[in-house]
């Protein structure tokens, strides 16, 4: 599976992924803290710029953006019609900040770092029997099966097609739960004898 | 069977599951209202892992969009998801699978028809009543609506995720026949 990560590398690739999280999490209860109209467009231009500064690594998330686009016009032109313009400037250059610079995080770093931040802020976690780098395990099961059960899914639904003559929908549901519990056990008793746990 | 592997390998397969109903394609409403099936997988992990793990199989699978795995319906991943104004159906998410799991082991589940029957109302409280709850206040908080729009505007999502609640009655009515020593609710 694909990740939103981008191999060109661009300046913001060289920050280390907790620094940039960081900033994301000062940047996000600032502007939700904030209702300073100056400090608010101050910090969108910032985090423009920032974002421009990618360059050609930003042309994939086009769809994203879009997306961004569409929930800023609904978001302020509901406002403007319900005569709270300002309000609406407001709710549109945060949703900008945040999502923009979440983007980028998302677009300069490898998620293995990211996990490895994860991993890091969940050591605390030790002493009431969590084992953080269960998570990296997880991770790497969870995407393994993801591919596995959308096959299990398609091949589902070709034989429902081919008895009814019709897609399987919801009616394939079940099955796909079923085999996917069965899979689950199997896949324990594999885990308990690798790892003996 | 180890009870720890099983843990690892249930969060793992019902996170990658509502991965898989990310993937495939939404249903729309004749109003113009999506079916996107990704809360159907918080409904089924609740009343199929219980609180515990329901709880972490959400977990799992937000933080693996959180480090940018598109697993969101339309492809969506990355922090930026975490900002947007429907953000807080996606915290609820966790809290919905978490309370669907208590309800479902806190209701009979002994015959096909009552686990059915509990399903329907653990998901209903769960994966409906609260995720909409974490919705409005997403809503109110980051679109700054009014509570009163917040709530006309969540509403029109519900009779979705109705029909998701008696899918997952039916889901859990299926697997209750078809493996009868499954556990529900944990």
């Amino acid at each position: 599976m694909g990740s939103l990560y981008s191999d060109q590398r661009t300046w913001l690739h060289g920050v280390p992924a907790a620094i940039k999280l960081v900033f994301l999490a000062l940047l996000g209860t600032g502007v939700f803290l904030t209702h300073n109209l100056a400090v608010l467009l101050t910090s969108a231009a910032g985090c423009l710029l920032i974002f421009i500064f990618l360059g050609q690594a930003t042309t994939r998330t086009k769809p994203l953006l879009l997306g961004l686009l569409f929930a800023s016009l609904l978001i302020g032109l509901f406002h403007i019609y319900m005569q709270q313009p300002m309000l609406g400037a407001v709710s549109v250059l945060r949703l900008f900040c945040t999502t923009l610079m979440g983007v980028a995080l998302t677009l300069t770093t490898r998620h293995t770092d990211l996990l490895a931040v994860f991993e890091w802020l969940l050591t605390p976690l030790r002493y009431f029997g969590v084992e953080p780098e269960r998570l990296s395990l997880q991770v790497a099961l969870m995407l393994r099966f993801t591919e596995h059960f959308f096959i299990l899914w398609r091949r589902l639904d070709d034989a429902h097609r081919l008895r009814t003559g019709q897609a399987g929908g919801f009616k394939i549901l079940a099955p796909l739960t079923i085999q996917m519990l069965v899979a689950a056990r199997r896949v324990a008793d594999t885990l308990h004898v690798r790892f003996r746990r | 069977m180890n009870t720890s592997s099983l843990s690892i390998a249930l969060v793992s397969l019902f996170a990658a599951l509502i991965a898989v109903f990310g993937l495939i394609p939404k249903i729309d409403l004749p109003l113009g209202v999506p079916i996107t099936l990704q809360t159907l997988g918080v409904m089924l992990a609740g009343c199929m892992l219980g609180p515990k793990r329901a709880l972490q199989a959400l977990l799992l699978f937000l933080a693996a969009v959180a480090i940018g795995l598109p697993l969101l319906s339309g492809g969506r991943g990355g922090m930026g998801v975490f900002f947007a104004p429907a953000s807080g159906y996606l915290i609820g998410w966790p809290v919905g699978a978490f309370v669907a799991g208590w309800v479902m082991h806190m209701l009979p589940r002994t015959t096909p028809r009552s686990a059915a029957i509990s399903a329907f109302i653990a998901s209903a409280i769960g994966g409906l009543l609260v995720v909409h709850v974490f919705g409005v206040v997403g809503l109110v908080n980051i679109a700054n609506l009014s509570w009163e729009q917040a709530i006309m505007g969540t509403l029109v999502f519900v009779p979705g995720d109705l029909i998701k609640c008696a899918l997952c009655a039916t889901v859990v009515h299926t697997v209750a026949r078809g493996l009868p020593d499954w556990r529900f609710g944990g």
